[in-house]
């Protein structure tokens, strides 16, 4: 008898047994009222439930001892050899190379049975995971060794099997990996994902494509944000994996133009932010229209700040132009963008931005971009500080104070400053 | 005619356990599904922190932790705080006018100055004399407020609100461990929120019996003694499956004031905790449920169904008589002060579902089981107990209970919620705890709460004795 034939007749004996002990239970308590009938009833099924708790307790524990028992296995096998594959930095290996580090011969390689199962080759993924995950920028050099590590292992077109067959759980961690390792996913396995009812699986496949995608490709997916209201951990992930997709010596869309595209205005606020974050300033002019036609006060306010991180100084007059039509957090974000671009032309705006409000909010942070401004911007603040009221000399202890004036840059966007952020917040 | 009355009110009682019983299946099932939800939705811990630890749009956090003649153990608390990982946090230490070295100790150790800090009463509290920064950049996250004596925690919560300048904090207690993990567990799901996230709960579990090292736990184990071994299993029943469950309808009732993350603008526009209440962390809540219904915003509160914190609980019977009378009268307090949401549907699925089983099955399932170990002694004496029946009865809520061990277990399992020092070894103890818990630690517990709701319907001054702490096992490195 071979094993299943085993499995099959000692469950079928079980089940007997257990049937007719529990029918001989519940027919002793026949004739007897309805909730002690109902009663019997719950203690079988409660029985019956703690009795499959323990068989699935005892199953995810085996497993468990299996997976356990695989990564030890394989570190034990070829961990120096894939910390080895990592550490080569500098040069791209050859397949002999990487084949003579593991040890194994040409024909095994090419068998590409050197892992056994799925759980192994899961593992394996893993594995390489970890190690990348804690790799700050892998080169493309870097890049292209692991691809070629993992081609011998056959992992890339399990982790393709994964993503098209495997349990929701497994497509999500295998299109995770396809993104980190930046491995090309074909489009007929991905496609029908771009479009799947799980949030997290759509999105994974969409960054995932991002990160496969040859450079002309990859203008079309800002289709696939349309209509899309993302939340910070979106924004969070498409940034890191364009941030992949840069280290890997990969062209980076042309985000103003996804911004342009997008029917959600918080979806257009997160591809300006990522426009910062990846230097393209080249792309500046793209949003001037976006700034002139939006109403989204936080778009206008993010806007600003790309201008001014970006030092797009031909949009400098437009900011101080529009500044005290704005509402008083756009005033804020446009005078830090004025300070940035420091084109030395505007420090009177800041002054403006100082007096012509009654928000300490607002006056807080024209004081703080004037300390940022350099000599001529201290200078102003040294005289306000000289003509100020008693009752505002609180806001110019912050500069005189070494513990707070650490804070002052304008490194973050909001100072640390309680008791300004207070006060605003009373403001309102 | 008696006889009729008393088959009905048999029957009445009868189906209220099955309605129990059904109850608690629905939430076994709720927290399966919101598990399963999370486990393909939520990445690992280490991608977590990999993606959210590189980016420069995680949000910053406050750590609120007031703190009432702690000198004993104010600073190794600190340290602990501070190795928290998370790129972005300020922890704010609250002396509520200790008569010993608290604030000394802080000074001393931590480098601390006097720094201008103009702070606005956004919430009440007792006034602030001065807040305190170091001059070490080593402790540049630590803020030390010192402020009048308010008596109580909620007070000094409410002065840490005023002076954190960050959009979420945390409140806690000073002498909790946090798990170093528990900033980036709570945060994903306030980022990854596609509605304004006002509350996250933290999954927090007993610390006796653990050991700590190096202001962590390194070795999480079940407590020994039978009295914390039973909260054990009460706390993981509680955060696993009720709390867990509750959070996927978004009709989480309370977030614990141990260790819970708030939007500090909505608890601002929600007054802030009331100094006067029993239970000020379900208050401050519903109030905040309540700020939100009436402006007419979207708001979820999720909860996170792996451990983030460490909590001494009561060691003693006397000490944990006092925090259930306590917790008994708060809950009496919140079912009469906020009896406005109860069955109301404008305040969503808290008003509809949420507060309606809280009174029914936890307000007033204590009083119903007096009442029927009262009227069991009576048909004792009359000889009217038919005792076949009974056990049978018996037999299925007994086991009842402990199949909800199991299935907590299961989840515990499946999930890694607790990352256990000997797994099989603390499942086989909660297992015994479970088999004992309906015949001991049930009956007290339900006993305290008769007393907390007598205390408070006679108005009994009601006098907080901070918990003798009997400390946990310290391991150094």
């Amino acid at each position: 008898m071979d094993s299943m034939s085993v499995i099959s007749y000692y469950f079928r004996l079980i089940v007997t047994y257990a049937t007719y002990y529990l029918t001989y239970y519940h027919d002793l308590f026949v004739e007897y009222p309805f909730e002690v009938q109902t009663a019997v009833w719950a203690q079988q099924w409660a029985l019956i439930m703690m009795l499959m708790i323990v068989v699935l307790l005892a199953r995810k524990h085996k497993q468990r001892r299996q997976v356990r028992h695989a990564r030890k296995k394989l570190q034990k096998l070829f961990g120096d050899a894939v910390q080895q594959v990592f550490n080569t930095d500098d040069r791209m290996m050859t397949r002999e190379e990487i084949v003579k580090l593991f040890k194994i011969t040409e024909k095994e390689a090419n068998r590409r049975e050197l892992l056994k199962n799925n759980m192994e080759r899961r593992e394996m993924c893993y594995y390489i995971y970890d190690s990348l995950i804690h790799d700050e920028v892998a080169s493309p050099t870097k890049h292209g060794n692991i691809h070629l590590l993992m081609e011998i292992f056959n992992l890339p077109s399990f982790l393709e099997t994964e993503v098209s067959v495997g349990s929701m759980r497994n497509k999500v961690v295998a299109m995770d990996m396809i993104r980190s390792f930046k491995l090309y996913i074909s489009p007929w396995v991905i496609n029908k994902l771009l479009n799947s009812k799980q949030v997290r699986v759509r999105r994974l496949a969409m960054y995932a494509s991002v990160m496969s995608s040859s450079d002309s490709e990859l203008e079309y997916f800002e289709t696939d944000f349309f209509d899309e209201n993302c939340c910070i951990f979106d924004e969070i992930e498409l940034g890191y994996t364009l941030h992949r997709r840069r280290a890997a010596g990969l062209k980076l869309p042309n985000l103003a133009h996804w911004a342009h595209f997008q029917k959600n205005d918080n979806t257009k606020c997160m591809f300006v932010r990522l426009m910062r974050r990846f230097d393209q300033r080249e792309y500046c002019e793209q949003l001037r229209s976006l700034f002139l036609e939006s109403k989204h006060k936080k778009l206008i306010e993010e806007i600003s700040r790309t201008w001014g991180y970006l030092h797009y100084t031909d949009g400098e007059q437009l900011l101080v132009n529009t500044m005290l039509t704005q509402p008083d957090d756009t005033k804020v974000a446009i005078m830090h963008a004025v300070t940035r671009m420091a084109s030395g032309q505007n420090l009177e705006l800041l002054l403006d931005g100082y007096q012509n409000t009654t928000n300490p909010h607002v006056r807080f942070e024209a004081l703080r971009c004037m300390w940022s401004y350099g000599d001529e911007g201290r200078r102003m603040l040294n005289k306000l500080e000289a003509e100020a009221e008693p009752a505002d000399l609180k806001f110019f202890a912050f500069f005189h104070n070494p513990i707070t004036l650490e804070k002052i840059p304008l490194d973050k966007e909001q100072a640390y400053h309680p008791s300004v952020e207070t006060v605003y917040a009373m403001s309102y | 005619m008696w006889l009729q009355i008393y088959y009905i009110f048999c029957y009445i009682i009868f189906g209220y356990s099955m309605a129990i019983m059904a109850g608690y299946l629905y939430f076994i099932l709720q927290s399966y599904r919101a598990q399963h939800k999370l486990s393909i939705d939520m990445p690992d811990d280490e991608t977590i922190k990999y993606l959210m630890k590189g980016s420069p749009l995680t949000p910053a956090v406050s750590i609120i932790a007031p703190a009432y003649n702690e000198e004993v153990t104010i600073i190794d608390n600190v340290h602990s705080l501070m190795q928290i990982d998370y790129p972005d946090y300020e922890i704010i230490i609250i002396n509520d006018a200790s008569s010993d070295r608290t604030l000394e100790l802080l000074i001393e150790n931590f480098e601390m100055v006097e720094v201008p800090y103009d702070v606005a009463m956004r919430v009440p509290s007792k006034p602030i004399k001065r807040v305190l920064k170091s001059t070490n950049p080593a402790y540049s996250k630590l803020v030390v407020v010192d402020k009048e004596r308010g008596g109580r925690k909620s007070d000094g919560s409410n002065a840490g609100i005023n002076v954190c300048s960050n959009k979420y904090f945390v409140c806690t207690d000073v002498d909790c461990i946090v798990e170093p993990m528990a900033l980036y567990r709570m945060m994903w799901l306030v980022v990854n929120s596609h509605v304004p996230t006002i509350g996250v709960s933290a999954t927090m579990l007993m610390s006796n019996g653990c050991v700590v090292g190096d202001g962590r736990v390194v070795e999480a184990k079940v407590p020994k003694r039978i009295l914390p071994m039973f909260q054990q299993l009460e706390y993981m029943r509680s955060f696993l499956i009720g709390k867990l469950g509750w959070s996927t309808i978004n009709a989480l009732p309370n977030i614990s004031g141990g260790f819970g993350l708030f939007d500090t603008d909505v608890v601002v526009k929600s007054g802030g905790y009331d100094n006067t209440s029993m239970a000020e962390d379900v208050d401050m809540l519903l109030r905040m449920v309540t700020y939100m219904k009436n402006s007419g915003q979207p708001f979820r509160i999720a909860q996170v169904p792996k451990v983030c914190c460490w909590t001494e609980g009561p060691p003693t019977l006397k000490a944990l008589y006092r925090q259930r009378v306590r917790w008994a009268r708060g809950l009496f307090e919140i079912m009469s002060n906020h009896r406005k949401l109860i069955l109301n549907p404008h305040y969503g699925p808290i008003g509809a579902f949420t507060l309606p089983y809280i009174f029914l099955f936890e307000f007033m399932a204590p009083m119903l089981e007096l009442f029927g170990y009262l009227f069991m002694i009576w048909l004792l004496f009359v000889g009217g107990i038919n005792w076949g029946t009974a056990f049978i009865i018996f037999g299925m809520v007994y086991l009842f209970s402990v199949l909800m061990a199991f299935f907590l277990l299961y989840f515990d399992y499946s999930t890694e919620a607790v990352n256990w020092h000997n797994r099989e070894h603390s499942y086989l103890h909660l297992l015994v705890a479970a088999c004992l818990e309906p015949i001991i630690y049930h009956p007290l517990i339900s006993y305290c709460s008769n007393v907390g709701y007598f205390q408070y319907i006679t108005k009994t001054t009601a006098v907080w004795k901070p918990i003798q702490r009997q400390g946990v096992k310290k391991k150094t490195s």
